[in-house]
């Protein structure tokens, strides 16, 4: 019953995203097609509320219902405020990602999702942090290809606005899904920062990105020094995200997900 | 960066002055946490904390009223003074990110520079003085004069102080400590992390401990290590009724199961009894058609568990079931004898008297027929000014989204790579 039912609001999303993509030049339809797609998940997660009696929060696959959800939504808002289409299809895959995943493996709707993590504040703080991820490792290839040019000795500025435009909202999302994981560890665990590694590391990652900001606002005419650190600062984002669980630090970390919390 | 056309401390300074500035910071620190260590000062707590927190808010209005017109304020509410002070920060916070921060017995280097407890080294005080002193000179330059295209700017710079400053301030003041409870007792005292007991202005009753498990899992483990055999992904399939998986090479199937069960002569009944455990029979069917069936049972803290071996080298067994949801039932006494009823629940608290009391953990071995609740209760008097803190920074960060970047365009595009 929900199965079939999943399959229906998937299948709808599916068909109108994959047409929008291919009228992407008529932007009133192609929105209106994005839109009746992301309410049809709405839709079904409603339909899974009621007939659960309860939130769908609890287990992986709800879990990824909700970003499949949000990401559109996010990733359509930017694409409204700032007409970057890459964004928007982006998130559409990775939404589309999440559902096929959801599909593959049926039994993930009732697999186990620890008490911890069953929280309304799970889905904002991953969302978020999806977003900035995806801006600030474009930023990364708008660095590398201006240290590109400045080593060809022909970089335009124009790279560098590029650049910058994307590292403010990349900085932004990740700034509200730094704060959202700290509200979030308040309810949960009572403190909302405990220097845990990948908190340091996610704070490291803010630093940086930080310093570049600052650079940048200082000096606007120089492109070279701010450039350096923008490839370094997704060096550093780099650890955070897959090389935190490597260093001594993790063995204590909360976010590793192992078995046992 | 102006080396050639002035010489170092040499009027208006810029970022050599700065990370100068911030290195010696750092040395004077790390050599005072060499000699003297941080036994020489504790955390400190309410009035104290209030009172410092006060003398340092004057003193930065003063330095302000005293150096404004100078040289000297341009620097320390600039970007090159910010830049520096973060660098040493992320210096800090960088080595905080390798070393563990756990205590360590033998004396060496990483303990007399404080590299494992860092956030109670003397460098790392220091440190977060200095930003916030820089930052505070920052927030003066753009709020006065009041302008009102600065909301967004002010937001995030003042909110940030806030919340640094009132975490810091507060943290001597944070209480985090445990409470035992058992089924149908009354408990009023908690315990810290060294394990002295303290008494609490409430009591707590815990009525009824519920907990709520995710069926048992199937899978393959090694007969000689008893390591989990990993082969293919995934490695453990949960138990459903008149479940049919493929587990690696075996396509297994589930012909009976039950949540909590007793063993009787030859298999397992349905029965509800304590320290019932679940059960499945279960067949399994090897790539050569071979089927071995049984049962298999992960046993409880009174029953054995039970494998069931498919070959010479392997065995399927039930892993212990995985806590889905678990709560508690109080009842709340406060002193002035009032008595609430509560449902405590990870992630749901419920504040009284000015403690947050979290649903924290149970007794383990027991799984469902635990009695006892392990709550958390914390109290952080400081929590509301660093909620406000961090309410603004994420106004700040909205206003950053939808104003994107404030980079001066025109002089970017007229710049020069260098």
């Amino acid at each position: 019953m929900i199965w079939n039912h999943f399959l229906l609001a998937a299948g709808i999303s599916a068909s109108t995203w994959l047409l929008a993509a291919f009228i992407p030049k008529r932007e009133l339809v192609r929105n209106g097609l994005v839109l009746t797609g992301i309410a049809s998940i709405a839709i079904f997660i409603g339909f899974l509320w009621i007939s659960l009696g309860r939130p769908p929060l609890r287990t992986l696959g709800e879990t990824r219902l909700w970003y499949a959800f949000f990401l559109p939504i996010i990733g359509f808002l930017t694409y409204w405020r700032w007409r970057y289409n890459w964004i928007l299809y982006y998130s559409l895959a990775l939404s589309l990602l999440f559902l096929f995943i959801n599909y593959m493996h049926p039994e993930n709707f009732s697999k186990t999702l620890m008490p911890a993590l069953q929280s309304p504040w799970f889905v904002p703080h991953v969302v978020v942090y999806i977003f900035a991820y995806a801006f600030l490792a474009a930023s990364s290839l708008v660095a590398i290809r201006g240290l590109y040019q400045e080593y060809k000795g022909q970089l335009q500025p124009k790279i560098m606005l590029m650049a910058d435009n994307l590292v403010y909202l990349g900085f932004s999302f990740l700034t509200l899904g730094l704060l959202f994981g700290a509200l979030w560890a308040k309810e949960a665990w009572g403190h909302y920062w405990t220097w845990d590694p990948k908190e340091t590391w996610a704070f490291i990652t803010w630093l940086g990105y930080l310093v570049y900001i600052h650079r940048r606002h200082q000096m606007p005419s120089k492109f070279k020094s701010s450039l350096w650190i923008l490839a370094l600062a997704f060096v550093i984002l780099l650890i955070c995200w897959f090389g935190v669980n490597y260093l001594p630090s993790a063995q204590y970390s909360v976010h590793t997900y192992s078995q046992q919390p | 960066m102006n080396k050639n056309t002035k010489s170092l401390w040499q009027s208006p300074w810029g970022y050599s002055e700065s990370f100068l500035l911030t290195l010696g910071l750092l040395l004077i620190g790390f050599a005072l946490e060499f000699t003297v260590g941080n036994a020489s000062f504790g955390t400190i707590v309410f009035p104290y904390n209030l009172i410092a927190g006060g003398v340092y808010i004057f003193l930065i209005a003063l330095v302000y009223f005293l150096i404004r017109k100078k040289t000297v304020f341009k620097f320390l509410s600039g970007i090159p003074a910010s830049i520096g002070a973060i660098s040493g920060l992320s210096i800090l916070v960088v080595i905080m990110g390798i070393i563990p921060q756990i205590p360590i017995e033998e004396k060496g280097i990483v303990t007399s520079l404080g590299f494992n407890r860092l956030t109670t080294s003397i460098p790392f005080l220091f440190i977060n003085f200095y930003l916030l002193f820089i930052l505070g000179m920052v927030v003066i330059r753009k709020l006065f004069p009041v302008k009102w295209k600065n909301w967004g700017f002010i937001c995030s710079h003042l909110g940030l102080w806030i919340t640094v400053f009132s975490a810091g301030l507060g943290s001597g003041d944070l209480q985090r400590l445990r409470m035992d409870l058992n089924e149908n007792q009354i408990e009023g005292r908690a315990y810290d992390d060294k394990g002295n007991y303290l008494d609490l202005p409430l009591a707590i009753k815990l009525n009824d401990f519920k907990i709520e498990e995710f069926h048992p899992k199937l899978a393959i483990v090694d007969n000689t290590t008893g390591s989990l055999y990993e082969a293919t992904k995934p490695s453990m399939i949960m138990i459903e009724d008149d479940l049919i998986c493929q587990l690696h090479d075996w396509t297994i199937i589930v012909d009976e199961f039950f949540v909590t069960s007793g063993r009787i002569g030859d298999r397992y009944y349905s029965i509800i009894d304590f320290g019932a455990a679940p059960a499945a029979k279960v067949r399994v069917i090897s790539h050569t058609k071979d089927t071995i069936s049984g049962w298999i049972s992960c046993g409880s803290f009174n029953r054995p568990h039970e494998s069931l071996k498919i070959d010479e080298r392997f065995s399927v067994l039930m892993t212990v079931p995985e806590p889905k949801r678990f709560s508690s039932e109080v009842s709340i006494f406060t002193p002035d004898g009032q008595k609430q009823e509560q449902t405590l629940e990870v992630n749901k608290s419920f504040t009284v008297n000015g403690w947050k009391i979290y649903q924290l953990s149970y007794d383990e071995t027991m799984g469902i027929y635990s009695t006892k609740s392990v709550v958390e209760v914390v109290k952080d008097p400081w929590q509301i000014f660093v909620y406000i803190g961090i309410f603004m920074m994420m106004i700040g960060s909205v206003y950053m989204f939808w104003r994107g970047s404030k980079v001066k365009n025109e002089e970017t595009l007229n710049g020069i790579s260098g």
